[in-house]
């Protein structure tokens, strides 16, 4: 197994920030920890729990401009717009990672490809650190994830021993750390990390039956229709896109087609030309952010759409809880079930 | 008091009239959440107690219109802690909800707690029984408190561009969530300005300058307005100071003109009312 000192993989972070943007946890003002681009090692914060927002921006930016529309005499110039330099995600949890099998679903393995998503994708790579322990809320381990899981990293770090016991896992993984200090070390063996409970996942097929259920409509009662939930969410991926000027009041008129986050939260995500809203009930779109999860993108992607980060959990402040939800469900299904076999 | 609350909220179901309390209940969490009763045997749900933080009155927007096509909107009982019991006057006031609707239980309050501390406000808030109720539990805690805006002025003691960075630095963790406008019991607004797909004022972005505009666009928008419950300070989860936005209005516009919003139904001197009674916000 290889090692790296706290000391060493400053050096080398350093070394990457020099000829990539590197991107970490750091405080961003009142405690609050962010994955956000950081030019120096000393700017990292090493002590976090999750950071409050997931590293999706990164491959699926907040405000993302894909091209550039210049209005020149009788001549449109389109020009796209593409990431030019390479980035590492350092820091990243491993159910972080896990989402962007959701994002590569839907953006990277479905035809037509999404050029701008696959070209960051292409030109990021993906450093993890295990998970020192599952907090409160965390249920990766129910969603086939765990805290020191490195399927879906390029490296995965575990601290150990006062360092690093480090992992590479893709051939991306091995060429960035042909630049980092390690030593070979036999016997690294990581503390054990105790589980939180098991969560029930009902299988994507079972949900349709609870689609009239009136569960939907009582929880949503209490929604305040915010994006909290979708915009922490390390899979939630809807979009608006649309174009805006950029240099408004010139004689030269420059747009540029932006694709900015979206929440099916949200209460006019569902408007239409016209006007016409047809979700315009919270709990039909509380509903369908959980359906889209467990039920749409299973089945036509093939991905889940959650991971068990717990960030939503945290984050709402009318406490709609994923796992709460998640345990009703069971309970609805197996009373369902019971209902079902008696008729027959 | 939690045993007259459940009895008032079960006589009031009983007897049809209301159809539903809205309330707290125990949340996953520790702390609680609100709760929509219409059940008289549900109403052992109802919890209160120092961390029923949530101000309900937001969620009568969605008592205004019927549930179903054809019926009547529906009466409902609210319980309201003092700072809350505020956005009834204004709701009312800017003929949002009738008066008659609402079945108000007010509560008294001795400010609500976060581990172990009075919440902020709580420290600072003179007003600790209800301004408008129809049944009030509780007795009114003895509790001075003064409150001279002292977190206004040393924002106001800085230099302009000083006060700016102090901004940009907060706007710059805003994630335009905008749960501070849907947890507001002021912003109701049909199709909010920031929501508008041809908005002429603002974009889509979720940038620096679209952050800093919303908030301050927010803010003037609730001068003399704000009933200072500070909802959209608890569920930002960013923690942005929005109660200091606010709060300069507040001294503004009580010190201008002496009116504090929802102290009385009287609407803000900042709107135009029409001749129907609704109100234009200018």
């Amino acid at each position: 197994m290889m090692h790296l000192t706290h000391k060493d993989l400053l050096v080398w972070l350093d070394l990457m920030a020099n000829d990539r943007t590197l991107i970490a946890p750091t405080d961003v003002g009142k405690e609050h920890i962010r994955y956000r681009p950081v030019t120096n090692s000393n700017q990292i914060v090493f002590d976090y729990e999750r950071p409050e927002m997931s590293a999706k921006e990164y491959l699926f930016p907040h405000t993302e401009r894909l091209m550039r529309i210049e209005k020149r005499g009788a001549e449109v110039v389109l020009e796209d717009l593409v990431l030019h330099r390479e980035q590492v995600v350092f820091g990243l949890r491993p159910c972080d990672a896990h989402g962007f099998v959701a994002f590569d679903a839907l953006f990277r393995d479905r035809e037509p490809a999404d050029a701008h998503y696959v070209r960051r994708r292409e030109m990021t790579a993906l450093v993890g650190i295990s998970c020192p322990q599952m907090w409160d809320g965390c249920f990766c381990t129910s969603l086939g994830g765990a805290p020191d899981d490195p399927t879906h990293l390029d490296i995965l770090l575990t601290v150990v021993n006062g360092g690093y016991a480090v992992q590479a896992v893709t051939d991306k993984g091995e060429m960035l750390l042909a630049s980092a200090a390690t030593r070979d070390v036999s016997d690294l063996t990581p503390p054990a990390i105790p589980q939180n409970e098991l969560i029930p996942i009902v299988p994507s097929e079972a949900w349709p039956a609870l689609f009239g259920e009136d569960y939907w409509l009582q929880l949503g009662e209490r929604c305040l229709s915010c994006k909290i939930c979708t915009f922490v969410c390390p899979t939630c991926r809807c979009f608006d896109l649309r174009d805006e000027p950029v240099a408004a009041g010139t004689k030269l008129v420059v747009h540029e087609r932006m694709r900015v986050w979206d929440a099916c939260t949200a209460p006019n995500y569902r408007t239409i030309a016209g006007g016409h809203n047809s979700r315009p009930q919270k709990g039909q779109r509380i509903r369908n952010r959980y359906f889209c999860k467990f039920h749409y993108y299973p089945t036509d992607y093939g991905a889940l759409g959650c991971v068990g980060c717990g960030r939503c959990i945290q984050a709402c402040p009318v406490n709609i809880d994923i796992v709460e939800m998640l345990k009703a469900v069971d309970s609805m299904c197996q009373k369902q079930g019971a209902l079902g076999a008696e008729v027959e | 008091m939690i045993e007259q609350i459940r009895a008032k909220a079960k006589e009031l179901l009983e007897s049809g009239q209301v159809s539903c309390v809205i309330g707290y209940e125990s949340g996953t969490d520790g702390g609680t959440r609100p709760v929509f009763i219409y059940d008289p045997d549900d109403v052992k749900r109802l919890v209160w107690n120092r961390a029923c933080y949530a101000n309900l009155t937001t969620f009568l927007h969605d008592k205004k219109r019927p549930a179903r096509r054809g019926e009547e909107a529906p009466n409902v009982a609210i319980l309201v802690k003092p700072c809350d019991s505020r956005a009834i006057n204004l709701l009312v006031g800017e003929a949002q909800i009738k008066r008659e609707k609402v079945f108000v239980i007010g509560l008294t309050c001795s400010g609500m707690m976060a581990e172990g501390r009075l919440n902020e406000r709580c420290l600072r808030c003179n007003t600790r029984t209800p301004v408008v109720y129809d049944a009030l539990i509780g007795e009114p805690p003895d509790v001075e408190a003064v409150d001279e805006f002292s977190d206004v002025q040393e924002l106001q003691s800085m230099t302009a561009a000083e006060r700016l960075q102090f901004w940009l630095k907060e706007f710059d963790r805003c994630i335009r969530c905008y749960a501070c406008r849907q947890a507001c019991p002021g912003c109701y607004c049909n199709v909010c300005e920031f929501d508008r797909d041809d908005s002429l004022w603002i974009g889509m972005q979720i940038e620096l300058p679209e952050k800093y505009f919303f908030h301050t666009f927010r803010a003037m928008h609730l001068a003399g307005r704000c009933v200072e419950c500070n909802e959209c300070e608890r569920v930002c989860p960013m923690d942005i100071p929005l109660s200091l936005l606010n709060r300069k209005l507040v001294k503004e516009v009580s010190e201008q003109y002496g009116h504090r919003g929802g102290m009385t139904t009287e609407p803000t001197p900042f709107v135009t009312i029409l001749a129907d009674g609704e109100v234009s916000l200018i």
